[in-house]
C-alpha cells in the first residue's frame, strides 16, 4: 500500500536491534524480569485500538452476517436460514451481477499489472529523485480522491471530450459511447489500482541486485533473457502481492461501476447500494455485503495457496 | 528513452483525468462535461453562492478531523507497544489493526448503518466518524510503526532514570521523536477520510451530507462546470497538503 514513509530522522538513532540489546542489558543489571515473560501491561497501549475496531468494525459486520440470514418483506421464511443467499444466487440476473463483479475485477488486474510492470521496471533505471517525484505524481489521483477521478473520466471519455471529440468531428470514426459500459468501468478501475501496481512492483523489482542481471549478462544472456530468466522469477512474489492488491481494490470498488458505468454494469458494491437506497431491503443488502465478503476471501485465499509453490523459488 | 517515454504515457494516463478537472473549472461552458469555450473564474464564484456547498466542505472537514484524531490518539500507543518489544501474537494482532483496508468500504458502510438501526439510533456525525476512525486505522497505524523503526528505546529509560514521570517521558521524549510520522499520520488520514464517498453513502442525512455525497447529489439534478470547480479545489488542497508534508517534513510516499 501507498505510504509515506520518513527518511532523513532516523540518522541519529542507533541500528534498533543495538537498542534492543542495550535495553536487555539495562534490564538484566537492574533485574528487571527477563524480555520474554511479558507482563500483561505490556498489551495495554494496544487495547484502546483493538477495542474501537471491536466495538466499530466488527460488531456491525456480526449485525450484517445476522440480518443476512434473517426474513425479509420479500422472503419470509422462520429463524435464521440461508434463503436470502438461495434468492440471490437462483436469479440469473444476480448471477450476472456476481459474474460481472469477478470478471471486471479479473481484467482490471491483468490490464493494470500489464501497464504496472514495465512502468515499475522503467522506475527502477531512475535516479532516486526522479523516482520518487513519479512516484508522488502516482499518488496524487489517491488523494485527491473519486470525485476527481470521476469527473475527470466523464469529461475524457465523452462523445464530444479531448479523446474521441476530434475524431468524430473529422469523420474517422462513429460516435462512441464510452461512459455507461464496462469498458468505462475498467478504464476507472485500472486508473485507480495502477498506483498500487506500480508501488508494489517498484518495491519488488527494486529489491534485485544489479549483480545479478550483470552475472547472467555477462554469461551472455541477451535482454530478453536476462528479463525471462532473472527478473521474471525474483520479481514473482512481488507480482502476486501486487494481484491481490489489485483484484481486491477492483472487486471492492464502487465509484466506477457506479458512476462511469450504470445500470447496467451493476456489480455486487452497486447493488448493494440499490438494495439499500432503492428498495431498502437491508436483509438482501446484508446478504450481498456477505457474498462479496466471502467471495473475495475465497479468491484471495485460493490464489495465495495456488501460487504458494511458485513464490517459494 | 523509451522507457521515459512510456513513464510519461503512464503519467498522463494516470494524471490526465485530474488535468481534465482543473482545466474545465476554468470553462464558461454552461453544461458539463462539454468543449472548451473561453476561460473564466466564474464557477468558483459561483461556489460561494451554493451554501449547500460550504456546509459540506464544513462537515466534511469535521469529519476527517475528528476520525484522523481518533485514529492517530489510537494507533501511536498501539504501534508503540508492537515495537518497545517482541509481543506474543504482536503479529496477529499488527494483521488486526491494519485488517480494515481488506473490508470493501461500502460494506463498512453498510455495516455501521445496520449496527445503527438495530440499536435505534439516530444517524449523525457520530457514526460517520467511528466508520472514517475505522478506515483510515491501517495507515496511521503503518505509519506510527515506520516511525518508531527506528525508536532508540533506551532513551526512555534514560528519561525514567533521570526522575522524569510517565506523562513527561511521553510528552517530551517519545512524542517529539515520532512527531513526523505522527503528522504525516495525520494529514494523510485526514485527505483520505475528507475525499472518501462509498464509507459515507448510506450515512449521512441532508444535514450531514459530505462534500462529494454533496457534489454527486448536485450531479444528478444538474451538471456544469461547477462540480469541476470543486473537485479542482479538493485536487489542490490535497496536492498542496502532500506537497508541504514532503517539503517540511522530508516525507517519501513510497510502497
Amino acid at each position: 500500500m501507498a505510504i509515506l514513509q520518513p527518511s532523513g530522522i532516523s540518522s541519529a538513532a542507533p541500528h534498533p536491534r543495538a537498542a534492543r540489546a542495550t535495553l536487555s542489558r539495562w534490564e538484566r543489571v537492574s533485574g528487571r524480569r527477563p524480555l520474554f515473560a511479558l507482563p500483561w501491561r505490556a498489551y495495554l497501549p494496544l487495547a484502546p485500538a483493538l477495542v474501537f475496531l471491536i466495538v466499530f468494525l466488527l460488531l456491525p459486520l456480526g449485525a450484517t452476517v445476522w440480518l443476512s440470514l434473517s426474513p425479509n418483506v420479500l422472503i419470509k421464511f422462520d429463524g435464521p436460514g440461508l434463503a436470502n443467499f438461495s434468492y440471490l444466487l437462483g436469479k440469473p440476473y444476480y448471477l450476472d451481477v456476481l459474474w460481472r463483479t469477478l470478471r471486471l475485477a479479473a481484467i482490471t488486474t491483468a490490464v493494470a499489472l500489464l501497464l504496472g510492470y514495465p512502468a515499475a521496471w522503467f522506475l527502477r533505471d531512475l535516479s532516486a529523485r526522479a523516482a520518487s517525484t513519479l512516484i508522488i505524481a502516482l499518488t496524487f489521483p489517491i488523494l485527491a480522491g473519486p470525485l476527481v477521478v470521476v469527473l475527470g473520466w466523464m469529461i475524457l471519455l465523452s462523445d464530444g471530450g479531448p479523446l474521441f471529440g476530434p475524431l468524430v468531428r473529422h469523420g474517422l470514426i462513429g460516435p462512441v459511447r464510452l461512459l455507461g459500459t464496462e469498458a468505462a468501468v475498467v478504464v476507472g478501475q485500472v486508473h485507480f489500482t495502477l498506483p498500487f501496481v506500480v508501488l508494489t512492483l517498484f518495491a519488488a523489482l527494486k529489491q534485485i541486485p544489479v549483480d545479478a542481471l550483470e552475472a547472467a549478462r555477462s554469461l551472455g544472456a541477451g535482454r530478453v533473457q536476462v528479463l525471462r530468466h532473472v527478473v521474471w522469477p525474483l520479481s514473482l512474489p512481488g507480482v502476486l502481492s501486487a494481484c491481490l492488491i489489485a483484484f481486491s481494490l477492483a472487486a471492492s470498488s464502487y465509484v466506477s461501476p457506479h458512476y462511469l458505468g450504470g445500470a447496467a454494469t451493476l456489480t455486487l458494491t452497486t447493488l448493494i447500494a440499490q438494495f439499500i437506497t432503492a428498495t431498502y431491503n437491508s436483509q438482501l443488502a446484508s446478504a450481498a455485503a456477505v457474498m462479496l465478503l466471502i467471495v473475495m476471501a475465497v479468491i484471495v485465499f485460493g490464489f495465495t495457496k495456488a501460487t504458494a509453490r511458485a513464490v517459494r523459488i | 528513452m523509451i522507457g521515459r517515454l512510456y513513464l510519461a504515457l503512464i503519467f498522463l494516463f494516470v494524471c490526465g483525468p485530474a488535468a481534465m478537472i482543473l482545466f474545465d473549472s476554468f470553462n464558461s461552458a454552461t453544461s458539463f462535461p462539454s468543449p472548451f469555450e473561453h476561460i473564466t473564474l466564474h464557477w468558483y464564484l459561483a461556489i460561494l453562492d451554493h451554501d449547500e456547498f460550504l456546509e459540506a466542505m464544513r462537515i466534511s472537514a469535521i469529519v476527517a478531523a475528528a476520525a484522523a484524531a481518533i485514529a492517530t490518539v489510537l494507533s501511536v500507543p498501539a504501534a508503540y507497544a508492537l515495537t518497545r518489544r517482541k509481543l506474543r501474537g504482536g503479529h496477529a494482532l499488527a494483521t488486526l489493526l491494519v485488517g480494515p483496508l481488506l473490508v470493501p468500504q461500502i460494506v463498512m458502510g453498510l455495516a455501521m448503518l445496520q449496527l445503527l438501526s438495530l440499536a435505534h439510533i439516530e444517524l449523525g456525525l457520530g457514526g460517520l466518524i467511528a466508520v472514517h476512525a475505522v478506515y483510515v486505522m491501517p495507515f496511521t497505524v503503518r505509519l506510527a510503526l515506520t516511525g518508531l523503526a527506528h525508536f532508540n528505546f533506551a532513551l526512555i529509560e534514560a528519561a525514567k532514570s533521570l526522575g522524569a514521570g510517565r506523562l513527561r517521558t511521553v510528552w517530551h521524549v517519545t512524542l517529539p521523536l515520532i512527531r513526523t510520522s505522527v503528522i504525516a499520520g495525520f494529514t494523510f488520514a485526514f485527505i483520505l477520510s475528507f475525499v472518501d464517498l462509498p464509507l459515507s453513502l448510506f450515512l449521512t442525512t441532508p444535514r450531514t451530507a459530505t462534500l462529494p455525497i454533496q457534489v454527486f447529489a448536485y450531479m444528478e439534478s444538474r451538471l456544469d462546470p461547477l462540480v469541476a470547480a470543486v473537485g479542482a479545489l479538493v485536487l489542490a488542497a490535497a496536492i498542496g497538503l502532500t506537497l508541504t508534508l514532503e517539503r517540511v517534513f522530508r516525507l517519501r510516499i513510497a510502497g
